[in-house]
């Protein structure tokens, strides 16, 4: 066997291979050492090998961990994945036997959806530890759950979780068939994996909830909500999710209730103000001045007398300044990150209009559309939103007013065309009655 | 799922003032107008009822799928186009007075041709997608703006402006008898209903309508403030000098608090958004129409892709209803509108009689 291993493998030093023999039995054994636990290595097979307390092929044909390889073809397989290869010289059978050592975090913080108060545990970059997180969460018999891996070099191993009574059969059958036709080389990250699943190239919104929050996928599987875990990646997807998904903080769920429902509206309208402010700005300054009451639209047009040229100039250098910002300092080392801020938020704050670039009022949009972008929960969303005020801002150079609310109805007319594995995206969920049934639902399979 | 039926109710009688109806009844106040606000409700019922009965019996069918059963092929294609020619046409009028009125009140310096064109794009990229879909995008817009307009409608009949005696003055007129002008107008108000003829496909196999009396009365309040409202703010004679009647009577409003002082504006950004919703859902009925006379078309409610015939028919829409802006003004449009409400109502009758008289005929045969 072990000459055989060596022809499979390339020059790698890492692959070792012996021979060890005793009194009655000799044995070839095989792994790639910095994949497997050494310790595990000696306390499995050399040790009681040769001790001989037990007779050695008691062991193998005893202890359940040690599988039987049948195929040759599955060896490499078995290697790289942290298994050592044993070969019993005599009778010819060959077992393996998983002794992996995967680095990974420790049982890491919450960093990306902090909650206040609730668990502030998040998922583990290992498989089992998370699968541990979310079966102690979720503790009920009916929990499925489903092996895959993608990627033809990468082959990350994934986790297809569900709850056998409450999920929807049609979105179980769509997310089987699209992780089984992923063709690309690698996958790492849940993003990634996201893109993958959804099959478009081009999308504006996310519609594969991301998250690193257990109890958020303990909620989602009772809902009946598919999520996928990813070996090496402490995010899972969750499937199928609508808008207003996005927009739920977890802590909703924990805190008082009428704070909770007013941060909820607070967050709706705030997604409006960061969409529209810049062009309503253009559209209200160079259109429609006469739109505010008159001592509103005089201290804007006295707030502008410095600048020289048309809003929307104005509009395109304060978003290019604020979006620089924001992009470095998410970019630079946590040290010099406040650095950045600091400068920034200087030249933003005063100089800029004290030098006759932009109008006062202008910072205030500017910063009122920064912040509110920030009230969303979940960050997938906040940073599709982030584009979309772009187009806004182009039509209403042309259309003004108009080319606003046409813009926002286009909008809404995407959202709602939008579908998550097979459900609506933007739907507003009223009350159904099941024995009514549910508005297209005679036609769906 | 009582509550889609109501938003398509809802949104036509709202857009009753895009089609000039305020305007009709208010020319005709002393020759039959107030008469024809207490027998269209009547009408309206009636037909609410017999069709929504009807329609009830053939879950998941649209209009043209139970004619399908029933009548030879021409027939039905050729009421298809008729129908779906109607249905443009209503959209047709809404969009093509909203651009003049964009002209008008926004942004006097553009050519209303390229506001048009710019509605007339959003429009008929909304009615592309699938029938599902316009049912949401229906749904939100009317949540989302039902409260402007009552909050609209409520400063109106509160307002101190509003003058009661000339309000009693032309509702004496009550005796005159109805002439079949108003009463078609008036009438529109009720025709939400008619939406079904596609909607129906989506609408579950143990579906019941709920609280049908609630629409007479709803249509019936709308249609009296849409009268009344601008009688009471310009008078007796003053009110019918004016095309645009609603957008001129909520410009005599003011908010004193807050941002926009102009009530006009918040009116105006409302009915942009009721246009745009009205255009896409007679759009998409008209290009469903058309679609069902092909050979070989099966009607679907959520197909993933919009298909490319799509495009092609409501291609045809946009650029008829850019050339139909081009070829005439705004008195034609007024005169046509007029016409089309007439035609509007007889066609109405006589298609939710020939269902009603379907349906029946096959209880019978069953």
């Amino acid at each position: 066997m072990n000459e055989r291993i060596r022809l499979l493998f390339a020059e790698a030093a890492d692959l070792k291979t012996y021979t060890l023999r005793n009194k009655d039995m000799s044995i070839d054994i095989a792994y790639i050492a910095p994949l497997c636990d050494e310790k595990m290595v000696s306390d499995f097979i050399t040790v009681p090998f040769t001790k001989e307390e037990v007779s050695y092929r008691k062991h193998l044909h005893t202890i359940p961990e040690y599988l039987k390889v049948e195929d040759s073809a599955r060896w490499q397989d078995l290697l790289l994945r942290g298994n050592v290869m044993i070969r019993d010289n005599e009778t010819g059978d060959i077992y393996s036997l998983f002794t992996g050592d995967v680095i990974c975090n420790e049982s890491p913080q919450t960093q990306v959806e902090s909650a206040i108060q609730g668990p502030q545990i998040a998922l583990s970059e290992d498989l089992n530890k998370s699968l541990n997180l979310i079966r102690t969460m979720y503790p009920v018999p009916e929990l499925g759950i489903e092996e895959y891996s993608v990627g033809y070099i990468s082959k990350t191993p994934l986790l297809v979780l569900f709850d056998q009574r409450h999920v929807d059969p049609s979105v179980l059958d769509n997310v089987r068939s699209k992780l089984s036709s992923i063709s690309v080389d690698m996958v790492h990250a849940a993003g990634e994996l996201e893109k993958l699943l959804i099959g478009k190239r081009r999308h504006l919104f996310p519609t594969v909830l991301i998250t690193e929050r257990p109890d958020r996928i303990a909620r989602a599987l009772g809902k009946g909500k598919v999520v996928v875990l990813i070996k090496g990646s402490m995010f899972a997807l969750i499937m199928p999710a609508s808008f207003f998904d996005f927009m739920h903080a977890i802590e909703d769920n924990y805190e008082a209730y009428w704070m909770t429902r007013v941060l909820i509206i607070i967050r709706y309208m705030s997604i409006v103000l960061t969409i529209t402010l810049p062009a309503l700005y253009i559209a209200i300054v160079s259109y429609n001045p006469e739109l505010f009451r008159v001592q509103l639209a005089f201290s804007i047009a006295a707030s502008r007398s410095a600048v020289p040229y048309p809003s929307y100039i104005e509009v395109f250098i304060m978003l290019f300044m604020i979006e620089t910002l924001i992009e470095a300092s998410i970019r630079l080392p946590r040290y010099i990150g406040s650095t950045a801020t600091t400068v920034g938020g200087l030249i933003l704050g005063q100089a800029a209009q004290q030098a006759g670039l932009v109008s006062s009022i202008m910072i205030i949009v500017t910063s009122v559309v920064a912040i509110s972008n920030f009230v969303i929960p979940i960050n997938s969303l906040s940073f599709s939103v982030r584009f979309l005020k772009y187009p806004l801002i182009v039509s209403s150079i042309f259309f003004g007013i108009t080319g606003v609310a046409v813009g926002l109805f286009l909008y809404l007319c995407y959202l709602c065309n939008l579908r998550s594995f097979g459900k609506p995206y933007f739907r507003l969920h009223g009350k159904i009655n099941p024995a009514e049934g549910d508005i297209g639902q005679v036609r769906t399979k | 799922m009582n509550r889609y039926f109501f938003y398509n109710f809802m949104l036509v009688s709202l857009m009753n003032l895009m089609l000039f109806v305020p305007h009709i009844l208010v020319s005709n106040r002393y020759s039959g107008a107030v008469a024809s606000l207490l027998v269209a409700p009547v009408i309206g019922a009636i037909l609410i009822y017999m069709f929504t009965n009807a329609m009830s019996r053939y879950p998941g069918l649209g209009f043209q799928d139970i004619l399908k059963l029933h009548c030879p092929r021409w027939l039905v294609s050729l009421s298809s186009i008729f129908f779906a020619v109607m249905w443009w046409f209503s959209s047709t009028i809404v969009v093509v007075a909203y651009a003049v009125l964009i002209n008008r009140f926004f942004n006097p310096d553009t050519n209303s041709t390229i506001i048009l064109i710019v509605l007339v794009v959003a429009a008929a990229y909304a009615a592309s997608r699938s029938t599902l879909t316009i049912n949401f995008i229906i749904e939100i817009t009317i949540i989302v703006n039902a409260p402007i307009i009552l909050f609209i409608l409520f400063k109106m009949v509160r307002s101190p402006q509003l003058n009661l005696d000339s309000i009693r003055v032309v509702a004496n007129y009550v005796t005159k008898m109805p002439t079949i002008i108003t009463i078609s107008a008036a009438t529109l108000i009720f025709t939400g209903y008619i939406y079904l003829a596609l909607y129906n496909r989506l609408l579950p196999p143990n579906f019941r309508f709920k609280h049908l009396y609630i629409y007479p009365v709803l249509g019936f309040i709308i249609l009296v403030i849409t009268f009344f409202v601008p009688i009471g703010f310009h008078g007796t004679e003053g009110v019918d000098r004016y095309i645009y009647l609603w957008a001129v009577t909520s410009d005599s409003l003011s908010m004193q608090y807050g941002f926009i002082e102009r009530v006009v504006f918040l009116f105006l950004i409302v009915f942009l958004n009721l246009t745009l919703v009205y255009t896409m859902s007679g759009w998409h009925l008209g290009m469903e129409y058309i679609k069902g006379c092909f050979k070989g078309s099966k009607p679907e409610i959520d197909s993933p892709k919009a298909p490319l015939s799509n495009y092609i028919i409501l291609g045809t829409f946009a650029t008829a209803t850019v050339l139909y802006l081009i070829f005439t003004n705004e008195k034609l449009n007024y005169l046509i509108t007029s016409y089309w409400l007439v035609l509007r109502m007889f066609t109405e009758i006589v298609s939710v009689l020939w269902i009603f008289i379907l349906s029946r005929r096959r209880l019978r045969s069953e």
